[in-house]
């Protein structure tokens, strides 16, 4: 419009004509899309280019040939694309450069083509086609912008708005909403629609998902999101015609853990986050790409923050790790970050209150008692989330105090630190994809690492591999083969007593996954040595395909293994005088013995702060630069989003200052140079983003000579929402926990 | 309440150390003796004692022991009757006060106290400011 208007304002000026003539010529000006009214002729003129510039696929994409015989080409727009057999017309569009609107198709989802906003015009097919679900076929000719394909598009668009409410204003998805940017991009420029439109009862889908039905264009991509990702059927689709809805069918909530995406999927606002709702429009928020500490999954996440307070998390996109999905934990545990947190050093009174000092007097009392015990009274516990350079100060502190006890929670008495295929998932997350048959052992992963679940689930869906697991009953959300629940089940297999052995050993790619809840067991060498057996016996560790794998609970499990942060013996707690906690509050402090003088240095005010002497406020891992190791040994780093609260200080410094007080100092006062003394100790720590393989396999660990038990496995996680001091502090994971999973 | 504080103006520059020296003493007791009436326009009872008032003013004047041109002391003194003759006026306000003398006085203190030297400039950026 913006140009008739000006050619017929110039031509106006010009004099060219009389204003008599004006009102008309102004009217068909007005008139976005002329040609549309008449398409065939406007196609008659249309010129195909002949030479025509480079395009690069739609984000930087690469296609893979599986066969390169499979080959095919097809002309997009003129523009001939080499695409594999079997894509979509969507597809080759994209790696054309060519972007299609859509609303339905998901490339993670399978094919609905029911929006009809991909329509797109092929040469000799009488009607447009709809791209996402039309297989692309050799010297198909595509064409993306010819009036056919624009008024196809206006139509549905149309179609669309109709039923669809004027509440952009006060919807939380505005500004980043697809109907909002296709109807500005494709949409007509006015309505004529008069009616009344239709409206839908909302659903409630719990604590996290909140619907505004109304807004939905019922493009089913939150119900094939639940039934094929998530695996659980909560979601349908009830009545036909303008009667269509989404919902659970009889009111129930969605309890899946993956059930957050279906905010990310939703193209419109019908499904947002309800912690979220009206508090901030993604417009004033500042995204800050980091990892998730959460689990050992390590999940790329963006943390979304206005001013000095975390708004929301939203999935990054990573191939080798979450795909482009996080679990409800992780996307929803961020108001724990506001609560309970320590802002001040303080120091227990002889009344068994706290009192706020400065670091100075803290720091000096602290130093003042490690002087006062013998070095191997003093023990050191890294807690669940903290991060390698902290364990490294950790680790040298106490060291240099004479004491070598210092570990890491959640690695059990006697970890396994010298290799490093005994700690990691050597299969890698992706590559479980390949594998064909899953043996979990004493693991729920669909609580302890839920992304690692979706794996799994991926894969049995996708090629039926089988899975048998060995554990207490659980609810997986796949098929499996519940074997048995303790460690005697495992010797049959091993033996080849039990029908699963002959699975493992007919498999191609088996895998086997033992969960990281087996480290804190006292017969923890003799498990891994039958399951090595039984790896042996099915060929799990091969040159070509390593399947032996154990998944860790914890973000800084990996890293402290690395570190070697290992204590000489398991029993130092009850015999210790000096106790510092880093961040670790699920160590049994009862055990602690009752003159012992407990430092606590950490961010949230949880079970350790109850036996803590001192307290050393600390920054959460939102708010420092720090290093972690996910389970398959990648190494990420969290990259400070909002600034610390009161007068918290970054875990290394506060040690790094204790140790100066103390009279220890360490030899290095930034984080680059904490960071090269990481590197003498495990290299692999400074190789960012990047997952370092185990080099050395089991073949090189001793044998040991102990006996399984026959203790069944016990279940780790017990809850799923609540596994750590910010989640514990959370109040969205708290109603989560008694909403969900009661169930 | 100010009465003796009216008519102040500029007094001819110290001849002498000793004089300068004196001068001081003088301005250290008219502000001790303002305290009182401070305490009460403030309404300070509660967050602060006579004393450390007192011992904060000295500790001001303490800083700056090491000079010993006439003209300099003359000019800090000058600024510490119109910082002095501000308070009693009240022309400030309590946080004000506070915010310099009572809270602030610890940093002034400490940053005086012998425990820091010798200690890393990380510790010293470690004790100031959690952004370092
Ligand atoms: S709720 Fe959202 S994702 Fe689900 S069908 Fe409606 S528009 Fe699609
Ligand atoms: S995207 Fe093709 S029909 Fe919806």
């Amino acid at each position: 419009m913006g140009l008739g208007l000006l050619a017929s304002r110039t031509l106006l000026r010009s004099g060219k004509i009389q204003p008599g003539n004006f009102t008309s010529l102004l009217r068909r000006c007005i008139v976005s899309t002329t040609e549309l009214q008449n398409a065939e002729a406007a196609q008659a003129q249309a010129q195909p280019d002949t030479d025509l510039p480079k395009r690069s696929p739609v984000g930087g994409a690469r296609v893979h040939f599986p066969n390169p015989e499979d080959a095919i080409e097809v002309f997009v727009d003129g523009y001939p694309v080499k695409i594999p057999k079997g894509m979509t017309v969507l597809q080759a569009c994209e790696i054309a450069g060519v972007d299609i609107p859509r609303f339905c198709y998901h490339s993670r989802l399978s094919i609905a083509g029911n929006c009809r906003m991909c329509l797109v015009e092929v040469e000799k097919s009488p009607k447009p086609v709809a791209s996402c679900a039309m297989p692309a076929l050799p010297g198909m000719k595509i064409k993306t912008d010819t009036p056919i394909a624009k008024k196809a598009r206006e139509g549905v668009m149309e179609f669309l708005l109709m039923n669809h409410p004027l509440d952009c204003p006060i919807c939380d998805q505005g500004g980043e909403c697809d109907l909002q940017d296709q109807s500005m991009a494709f949409g007509s420029d006015r309505g004529r629609f008069t009616e009344t439109k239709r409206s839908v009862v909302d659903k409630n889908l719990g604590p996290l998902v909140k619907t505004v039905m109304t807004r939905c264009i019922q493009c089913t991509r939150c119900v094939r999101f639940a039934t094929e990702i998530a695996g659980v059927q909560d979601l349908g689709m009830l009545g036909r015609g303008s009667g269509e809805e989404i919902g659970t069918y009889v009111e129930r909530l969605m309890t899946s853990e993956l059930s957050g995406n279906v905010i990310d999927i939703c193209p419109v606002g019908a499904l947002t986050s309800k912690p979220f709702a009206f508090k901030a429009r993604n417009w004033e928020l500042k995204g800050t790409e980091t990892i998730d500490v959460t689990d050992a999954v390590g999940s790329n996440i963006r943390i979304d923050s206005r001013g000095p307070e975390v708004m929301r998390i939203v999935p990054r996109l990573n191939e080798d790790i979450n795909e482009e999905w996080i679990s409800d934990k992780t996307r929803f545990f961020y108001d724990g970050l506001k609560r309970q947190r320590l802002n001040d050093p303080m120091i227990r009174g002889p009344d068994g209150r706290f009192k706020a000092v400065s670091w100075r007097d803290a720091l000096a009392v602290v130093a003042e008692v490690i002087h006062q015990v013998k070095p191997d009274e003093i023990v050191g516990v890294a807690g669940k989330l903290s991060d390698a350079e902290s364990m490294m100060a950790l680790k040298d502190f106490l060291n240099k105090m004479g004491s070598n006890n210092v570990w890491c929670e959640g690695n059990g008495p006697n970890p396994n630190a010298d290799i490093r295929s005994g700690y990691i998932m050597n299969t890698s997350i992706s590559g479980l994809e390949k594998a064909d048959v899953f043996l979990l052992v004493g693991t729920q992963p669909r609580v302890e690492a839920a992304m690692v679940n979706a794996r799994i689930r991926k894969t049995v869906r996708a090629t039926q591999a089988k899975v048998g697991y060995v554990g207490p009953a659980t609810d997986l959300n796949y098929d499996h083969e519940h074997l048995g629940t303790g460690p005697q089940i495992l010797k049959e297999i091993a033996e080849g007593r039990h029908p699963f052995s002959s699975t493992l050993t007919n498999a191609k790619n088996p895998c086997i996954i033992v969960g990281a809840g087996v480290f804190e067991r006292n017969d923890k060498d003799a498990i891994f040595s039958v399951v090595e057996t039984i790896a042996g016996r099915a060929k799990v560790v091969r040159p070509d395909w390593n399947g032996l794998n154990v998944l860790l609970l914890n973000a800084a499990q990996a890293a402290a293994l690395d570190l070697g942060l290992i204590p000489d013996s398991g029993k130092k707690i009850e015999s210790s005088k000096f106790i510092y906690l880093m961040g670790a509050d699920d160590v049994n402090l009862e055990k602690v013995p009752e003159d012992a003088f407990v430092v606590y240095q950490g961010h949230h005010g949880d079970r350790g702060v109850y036996r803590a002497n001192v307290i050393f406020p600390a920054s959460a891992f939102s708010e420092k630069e720090g290093t972690y190791v996910n389970t398959e040994g990648c190494v990420q780093t969290t990259v400070p989003a909002v600034p610390t609260v009161g007068d918290a200080r970054d875990d290394w410094k506060i040690i790094r200052a204790l140790s100066e007080v103390a009279g220890a100092c360490l030899p290095y006062d930034s984080l680059s140079a904490i960071r090269s003394r990481m590197r003498t100790v495990a290299p692999n720590l400074l190789n960012i983003d990047e997952r370092q393989p185990a080099t050395f396999s089991y073949s090189l660990k001793p044998e040991s000579h102990q006996e399984t038990g026959t203790v069944p496995f016990g279940t780790v996680v017990e809850n799923f929402y609540m596994t750590d001091s910010i989640t514990r502090a959370s109040k969205v994971m708290a109603q989560c926990r008694t909403l969900l999973l009661k169930i | 309440m100010a009465h003796w504080m009216k008519n102040l103006k500029v007094q001819p520059n110290s001849t002498s150390l000793e004089e300068a020296r004196k001068r001081t003493f003088e301005f250290f007791r008219l502000a001790c003796r303002s305290i009182p009436s401070i305490m009460e326009i403030y309404n300070l009872q509660d967050v602060v004692s006579p004393s450390q008032l007192r011992s904060t003013v000295a500790s001001q004047i303490r800083k700056n022991s090491h000079v010993t041109n006439p003209k300099v002391i003359d000019m800090l003194l000058f600024k510490g009757m119109e910082e002095l003759k501000n308070f009693v006026d009240h022309a400030k306000q309590r946080h004000h006060i506070i915010g310099q003398y009572v809270v602030g006085r610890k940093g002034l203190v400490q940053d005086l106290g012998p425990k820091d030297e010798g200690i890393s400039n990380f510790l010293k950026n470690f004790y100031n400011s959690k952004y370092s």
